[in-house]
């Protein structure tokens, strides 16, 4: 091309892109690295005292921190493994179901779809509502349905808060894999599927031999984005159980304890902005190195169909 | 023939129960907000025969509400304005350019999407202080948009991409600017892709009660989401007006939502689903 | 003109000035303080004295903000060090806010600019000083009292003739209770810090009061006492009274059933009735001591200097901050604490005429006893709080024992309290 346009062109890329690039790396690359760096240093509440080495994650790994970290991490794991199994298969379910089905197909859409865009406050408040063990309405059905033994404090015990919890998260955000999925489904080419009929195979194998092969790419977008919410769950665990993962820590997280960490507690309100970040490094450590082996491990599959 | 209406009905069956469990909850929801407190904690179940409307006039004017929901407006539409902008001129140079250096900025962009604002809440905290931009919506601003622009980048600069190289060397034998390209010619053609970016942008940062409970002081800079949070801590016990809160807070999105639908879907799975 | 009629004209022109100056921007500001608290339950008390400040001091306007008590310590926290915090701040008594007044963020009170505080005897004053320097920072406002708080009603419709003076004779109390048909006790597990008050209130007869504070504080005796694992037994032997699914039941709904009559007892502090009045401002209200372990213990009531008034050390209002922390410990307000929201004020002369708030004056003065947690122990991390209230909530389903609960609250102690350090 003309110097005259690659001249015009790299003033373009001045003034367009790096108004863009500078936003970034002010806002998100600057103070992401800034994270790291704190967790070398020792803190007196929000100052920055002197280098400390490795010293914070000797405390992380250290009691009263281990207990809580080592549970934080399990629930979230399970977090990762339930959602994983329900939430993507109900997704599908829901998308294959709506490809099936031609019958109020644009009303499915909606309501399937329509819990993804409510607030995590809003939606923690409602069922906090719902499932309160004296006024709310599940309980009172339970009951009324004559297996008042079933009528837990889901929320408040122990063993049932964070499956409750997980519940309450697949409500939410199924719709999301759904369309997905069904997105994936419709951009199938029908020819495929219509002359596998005309040979005579049953739904059931079109399924698992050309459908199902064909959302590899949609399903690596949802098990990366999977991961990646399920270690960074927070906003509906805070919401519900507070940043002490109410009831005795049954539904703390990682991200739970960080914000404890970071900002303090109702009982004593000292936090510790040291053991803070280096949690904050092994967070980003951990769902960096998911995201991106799960992401290569599924693309290979991708290709290989 | 028999097998296949039968597994459609089945189809059917699945999606009518996932809708009773979508919508009995919100239903249950929108009643109870019509309630007056005390009746509620009687008969959770009962109709509300008599619309309590009450309830919203409190929200409302004790609530404080509708200072909260223009400070939302605000924040949220920065937000938006900043981010169409940036990500249209950063998307159209990644798209449509080859230069060296572009596959490598392209890449770190998209890393910025595995960055969670709130990982990185305290040096953004010491930063925005350094900066003054704290309890500031401005400063709240720019925060969610360098959250949002990796994506909002990523939608663009796809969309600009498959637009027809053609067009670019008529407009430039015509005389036009690189900026007038951009402008006149091709941004009228991405549109499908700026409204996706607005909506997938948009509605995490409208939900968002996190980044305010930390970056906003000022009671009244408070966002609706973040407003919510104050509300429950006054009003607890009092069901009706709780609910009647819910109701408000989420309404706004509800009627965009079930007006704009089809966007909203294309909008928010966009992320996800290639091309 | 002559020069010497310029000068003497600008020299009159600047005498005008100056004196004006100052008296028109008196005139015509108006300062505005903000003012922050974490009792969102005592929000239209406090506006309704608020008005009362601003009418005998015109000119000053005060923004009173209540915050979610969960959150006050993080939003406070973020506040002061983003330089956007309040001016005048309700500060959490002991260590509850260490942390924030090690940092320099409250500025020193003095009996000059304060004479409230000469009033105060030593240890009201010790809940609002700083934690590494004892230097004064708040005007404590209120002391709490722990204790059982009943149903009248209901316990005459139950067959309770005499109130419980033995554990005993409280269990007693509640199986007749029940009987009736009414629960016996509004408390319940949803909530960390109920339990823990809960516990504050019932233990101390079984740990050994003050002089099991004093020995633990001196390094005497450990958490493992054996008076202390009782104590936390008896948490624990409370859930069978509380209501069905209690784990579940949170500190509102909680106190709900005490408030709309359902329950008879509710164990906790003071400050607990004006909320209950808040919610049913027909129900009467008794209260009593909580009884002793069995007829050769001692009766105990947990009491400590609960919240006091703060101002922050970078406030650009002090002149208007200081009126307004000297309104806050006049004898007027205290007066009004106690009479709308059953406070215990800290301010003397103050007449108590609410029945139950003047049971409970006057055991507190008798039989008072430090809340061990709160008074003793909330200076670093682990604080015991911090392992007791998940800890209770364990508890009352079984999920641990009360000997390993001690042990847990010991070895949190002993990692940073120096006369506990190396003791099990």
């Amino acid at each position: 091309m003309s110097s005259a346009l690659r001249r015009e062109q790299n003033r373009t890329i001045g003034t367009l892109l790096i108004p863009a690039l500078a936003v970034i790396i002010i806002f998100t690359t600057v103070p992401a690295l800034t994270t790291l760096s704190y967790a070398f240093f020792s803190w007196d509440g929000f100052q920055r005292n002197t280098f400390a080495g490795f010293e914070n994650f000797q405390k992380l790994f250290a009691y009263p921190y281990l207990d809580q970290l080592v549970a934080a991490l399990r629930h979230n794991t399970i977090a990762f493994v339930v959602i994983m199994t329900f939430q993507t298969s109900l997704g599908l379910l829901f998308a294959y179901a709506m490809f099936r089905v031609k019958r109020g197909l644009r009303f499915y859409r909606v309501v399937v779809f329509l819990p993804v865009i409510f607030s995590l406050v809003v939606v923690g408040y409602l069922w906090q509502s719902l499932l309160d063990p004296y006024y709310g309405p599940i309980n009172q059905i339970i009951t009324g349905l004559g297996v008042p033994d079933l009528a837990k404090p889901w929320l408040g015990d122990t063993s049932t808060a964070l499956p409750t919890l997980m519940f309450i998260n697949l409500w939410r955000w199924v719709g999301f894999p759904a369309i997905v999925f069904l997105a994936g489904l419709n951009a199938i080419n029908s020819e495929y599927i219509e002359a596998a009929r005309i040979d005579g195979a049953s739904e059931g194998q079109i399924f698992r031999k050309i459908i199902f092969p064909l959302l590899a790419p949609s399903l690596t977008i949802i098990t990366v984005l999977t991961f990646i919410g399920a270690y960074e769950w927070f906003d509906l665990p805070f919401v519900i159980g507070g940043s002490n993962g109410s009831p005795a820590g049954a539904t703390d997280t990682l991200a739970l304890m960080f914000y404890r960490l970071s900002f303090g507690s109702i009982d004593s309100g000292a936090n510790n902005v040291g053991v803070g970040s280096a949690l904050g490094v092994l967070i980003f450590t951990l769902v960096g190195l998911g995201a991106a082996f799960g992401s290569a491990l599924l693309r290979r599959r991708e290709v290989e169909q | 023939m028999i097998k296949l209406l039968a597994s459609r009905t089945f189809f059917q069956s699945v999606l009518i129960i996932n809708s009773l469990i979508v919508l009995l909850p919100v239903l249950f929801l929108f009643n109870s907000s019509l309630r007056e407190s005390n009746e509620f904690a009687r008969t959770p179940f009962a109709l509300a025969r008599d619309p309590f409307w009450e309830n919203y006039q409190r929200v409302w004017s004790e609530g404080e509400f509708g200072s909260y929901f223009i400070n939302s407006l605000v924040i949220t539409g920065g937000s938006l304005i900043l981010i169409l902008i940036l990500a249209l001129g950063a998307g159209f140079v990644l798209g449509r350019y080859t230069f060296k250096g572009n596959n490598i900025i392209f890449a770190f962009i998209l890393t910025g999407m595995l960055v969670p604002a709130k990982l990185a809440i305290l040096p953004l905290f010491i930063q925005l202080k350094w900066m003054n931009l704290l309890d500031s919506r401005l400063g709240l601003i720019l925060v969610y948009t360098s959250a949002a622009l990796p994506a909002a980048i990523f939608i663009m600069s796809g969309f600009f991409k498959s637009l027809p190289t053609d067009l670019d060397n008529a407009a430039r034998i015509d005389g036009a600017s690189e900026f007038k390209l951009l402008s006149k010619v091709l941004v009228p053609l991405v549109r499908p892709g700026m409204a996706i970016v607005a909506i997938y942008s948009a509605i995490p940062i409208w939900n968002d009660f996190f980044l305010p409970l930390v970056f906003l002081q000022s009671p009244e800079k408070k966002t609706l989401m973040q407003g919510l949070t104050v509300f429950f801590g006054q009003y607890a016990s009092q069901w009706g007006v709780l609910f009647a809160g819910l109701c408000l807070a989420a309404l706004p999105l509800v009627v965009l939502y079930l007006i704009l639908s089809e966007q909203f879907i294309k909008g928010l799975t966009a992320g996800a689903v290639k091309g | 003109m002559k020069i010497s009629k310029i000068r003497g004209l600008v020299a009159a022109l600047f005498a005008a000035v100056t004196v004006v100056a100052p008296g028109a921007s008196i005139a015509s500001a108006n300062t505005e303080i903000t003012f922050w608290s974490w009792r969102t339950e005592d929000k239209a008390f406090y506006e309704s004295q608020i008005k009362l400040f601003e009418a005998k001091n015109p000119g000053i306007t005060v923004k009173f903000t209540p915050y979610l008590n969960t959150e006050y310590n993080a939003i406070v926290a973020t506040a002061l060090t983003a330089g956007k915090g309040p001016d005048v701040i309700q500060m959490r008594p002991y260590g509850g806010m260490a942390n924030l007044s090690d940092a320099g963020n409250f500025m020193p009170l003095t009996t000059a600019e304060v004479p409230a505080l000469k009033k105060l005897p030593a240890g009201i004053l010790a809940g609002a000083q700083g934690y590494k320097d004892k230097k004064q920072y708040g005007l404590p406002y209120a002391v709490s009292a722990l204790g059982v708080m009943y149903n009248p009603d209901i316990l005459e419709k139950a067959g309770v003739r005499a109130l419980p003076q033995t554990w005993a004779q409280l269990q007693t109390a509640f199986n007749k209770v029940k009987k009736a048909g009414f629960l016996p006790l509004g408390n319940a597990g949803g909530n960390g810090p109920a339990l823990e008050q809960l516990h504050a209130t019932v233990g101390p007869t079984f740990y050994g009061g003050t002089a099991f504070f004093n020995d633990v504080v001196a390094g005497k005796k450990t958490f493992t006492d054996k008076g202390y694992v009782a104590s936390l037994k008896a948490v624990a032997d409370l859930a069978k009274w509380m209501p069905a699914n209690y784990q579940g039941i949170d500190y509102n709904t909680a106190r709900g059933l005490f408030a709309n009559e359902k329950a008879a007892f509710y164990i906790g502090g003071n400050y607990e009735i004006g909320y209950f009045r808040s919610l049913n401002p027909s129900i009467t209200i008794g209260w009593f001591p909580a009884p002793k372990a069995n007829a050769g213990a001692k009766r105990y009531v947990g009491t400590w200097a609960d919240g006091a008034y703060a101002i922050n050390a970078k406030t650009t209002q002090k002149a208007a901050a200081l009126k307004l922390i000297n309104f806050l410990g006049t004898k007027e307000f205290g007066q009004a604490l106690v009479d709308e929201i059953a406070f215990i004020p800290t301010a003397p002369y103050v007449k108590i005429n609410d029945p139950a708030v003047k049971e409970i004056n006057r055991w507190r003065t008798t039989l008072g006893t430090p809340f061990l947690n709160v008074v003793g122990f909330r200076f670093e991390n682990p604080t015991s709080s911090s392992i007791l209230q998940p800890g209770f909530q364990k508890l009352i389903v079984g999920g641990t024992t009360p000997e390993q609960l001690a042990k847990d609250v010991q070895t949190a102690v002993a990692s940073w309290y120096a006369p506990q350090k190396g003791k099990s």
